[in-house]
C-alpha cells in the first residue's frame, strides 16, 4: 500500500481505522477524515469496498455441524470412555444356545466348510497316498504300530537299549579300524619315492584350436604363439627319445 | 462468553480426575473448534481429526492452564490454532494470495486462481444463503494464504476481538486488522470474478 498522505491521513493509518470503520465504532472527525481519504485515494478507496464485499460474504457463512459421532470419539481418544455405546440401542439378546452348538457353530462349521472344497480334498487325498508309500517303503506295517508300547517306563527301556546297541557297535568295530590304520601307515613306508610326472598341457575342453571362441577375442589378447619343448626324463633315453613338441597357447589378460 | 470462574472451576474440576467435568468441556468446544479447523482444512475428515487432536492436547496440557493469564477459549483456539499451523506445514498446502491475479511463473500452464473457481451466472443476493454459495465461499477461503485465512477465520467466523487474535496468532494488533483487511480484500476479489455481473 503506497504510503501516501490524502486529506490529513496516511494511507497506513486508514488500513488500522479500515476495521473500526466497518465495525461501526468509527465516528465524528476520525470517520469525515476516513471518508474523505477514501473518496480520494486510488489505492485505499477500492481497498474498503472490497474489504466489506468480503466481511459480508464472510458472515454469509453459517457454522457447520459437527458430526454426531465426535464428541464420543474425543472422549474415547482421550479419557478411553466410549459414550456412544450409552446412545446405541442395546443389542437384541440370541437365544441360549448349549457350548456344543456354540463349538460347532464357531469351529467345525468353518473346518467343514474349507473340508469340502474339491481342492483340499485333492490335496488331502495326495498327502495320505504319499505317506502310505513312503511307510511301506520303510516297512512300517500297522501291526508294528499298534504293538508299540508308549508306556514312560517302556519307553526309557528302549532308549537305553538303543544307547548300549550304539556303543558295543563302536566298541566291536575299534580295532578293525586301527589295524585299517596300522596297515595304511606301513604301506606309506614301504612304497617307492613316486616319479614326477611329466607336465601336462591342460587342454581346454572344447577348445578345437584349429578355432578360438570370437567371444575370448574379444577380451583377450592372442600374444604368444610358442613351441616349447617338454621336460624331458633325465637317464639313458635322453639321446635316443624323440623329445616330444607341445604347442603351448598363452593368454593374457587385456589391461 | 464464558464465566472465568466457572470454567477455572471446571478445569479444576477436570485435573482432579473428574469425567463429568471433561465432558462438559468438550461439549461446549467441540462445535467451535470443529468449525475452526474444518474452514482452515477445508475438509470434514481433516476437521474431524484435528478436533481429535485439538482436545487430546487439551487433556494433556490442562494443567497448564492459567486462568489469570486469559480465557479458557483463547488458550484453546491458541491450541488449536497451533495445532492447524502443524497440519499446514506437514500439508504444504501453501497457496499465497499475492499471487492469485498472477500466473505463476515457473509454471506457465497454471491459472491464475481467481479462474480456477467455477464460474456462476446466478448473482450474489440471490443465492447468497444457498448451499452452493457457501460452498464456493469456503473453497475462496481455503485459496487465501494461512495467515490472512486464520485472521479471517478468528474474526468473522468465530467473533474473536482483535486483542484475542493477537494474543492467538502471537502478532501485534496492527499485525491483526492489516492481516483481516488484506484477507477480506482477497477473498471479495476472487469472488468478484467469479460473480462479474453483480459484484
Amino acid at each position: 500500500m503506497p504510503d501516501q498522505t490524502r486529506n490529513g491521513m496516511q494511507c497506513n493509518e486508514f488500513d488500522q481505522l479500515l476495521t473500526d470503520a466497518l465495525d461501526g465504532v468509527l465516528s465524528g472527525a476520525a470517520l469525515d477524515r476516513f471518508q474523505a481519504h477514501a473518496r480520494g485515494c486510488k489505492a485505499c478507496g477500492p481497498l474498503l469496498a472490497e474489504a466489506e464485499a468480503g466481511r459480508n460474504w464472510l458472515q454469509g457463512l453459517t457454522e457447520v455441524e459437527p458430526p454426531a459421532s465426535l464428541v464420543s470419539n474425543i472422549l474415547a481418544s482421550t479419557t478411553g470412555v466410549d459414550t456412544q455405546r450409552l446412545w446405541t440401542p442395546a443389542p437384541v439378546r440370541q437365544p441360549r444356545t448349549s457350548w456344543l452348538e456354540h463349538v460347532q457353530a464357531s469351529f467345525l462349521e468353518p473346518i467343514w466348510a474349507m473340508v469340502r472344497q474339491p481342492r483340499f480334498a485333492m490335496s488331502f487325498g495326495m498327502a495320505f497316498f504319499a505317506l502310505s508309500v513312503g511307510l511301506t517303503v520303510a516297512g512300517v506295517k500297522p501291526a508294528d504300530i499298534r504293538s508299540l508300547d508308549l508306556r514312560p517306563a517302556a519307553i526309557r527301556h528302549t532308549y537305553y537299549n538303543t544307547q548300549a546297541r550304539v556303543v558295543r557297535y563302536f566298541d566291536n568295530v575299534r580295532p578293525v579300524l586301527e589295524l585299517q590304520a596300522a596297515l595304511h601307515g606301513i604301506k606309506r613306508n614301504l612304497a617307492p619315492v613316486a616319479e614326477p610326472e611329466p607336465a601336462k598341457q591342460k587342454e581346454h575342453k572344447n577348445d578345437t584350436t584349429q578355432q578360438p571362441e570370437q567371444k575370448e577375442e574379444r577380451n583377450y589378447s592372442r600374444t604368444e604363439n610358442q613351441l616349447i619343448l617338454a621336460s624331458a626324463h633325465e637317464g639313458p633315453c635322453l639321446n635316443s627319445c624323440d623329445l616330444p613338441v607341445v604347442s603351448v597357447t598363452t593368454y593374457r589378460r587385456f589391461v | 462468553m464464558e464465566d472465568v470462574q466457572v470454567v477455572a472451576m471446571l478445569v479444576r474440576r477436570c485435573i482432579a480426575g473428574d469425567a463429568a467435568a471433561w465432558e462438559e468441556i468438550v461439549q461446549t468446544y467441540n462445535r467451535r473448534i470443529y468449525n475452526i479447523c474444518y474452514r482452515f482444512a477445508g475438509s470434514s475428515d481433516d476437521a474431524q481429526d484435528l478436533t481429535q487432536e485439538v482436545f487430546i492436547k487439551m487433556y494433556r496440557t490442562l494443567s497448564s492452564y492459567d486462568h489469570t493469564k486469559g480465557a479458557f477459549v483463547t488458550w484453546v483456539t491458541t491450541i488449536t490454532r497451533n495445532l492447524l499451523v502443524d497440519h499446514f506445514r506437514k500439508t504444504k498446502q501453501d497457496r499465497m494470495t499475492d499471487s492469485m491475479d498472477s500466473t505463476a511463473s515457473d509454471h506457465e500452464d497454471a491459472q491464475p486462481l481467481s479462474e480456477q473457481i467455477p464460474d456462476q451466472s446466478a448473482p450474489p443476493d440471490a443465492h447468497v444463503r444457498s448451499r452452493e454459495v457457501s460452498e464456493t465461499v469456503h473453497e475462496a477461503l481455503g485459496k487465501l494464504s494461512p495467515e490472512l485465512r486464520e485472521s479471517v477465520i478468528l474474526r468473522d467466523l468465530q467473533d474473536m476481538d482483535y486483542k484475542e487474535i493477537a494474543v492467538v496468532l502471537k502478532v501485534p494488533e496492527g499485525t491483526v486488522k492489516s492481516r483481516i483487511n488484506r484477507g477480506r480484500a482477497e477473498l471479495a476479489r476472487l469472488l468478484q470474478r467469479t460473480y462479474r455481473q453483480v459484484m
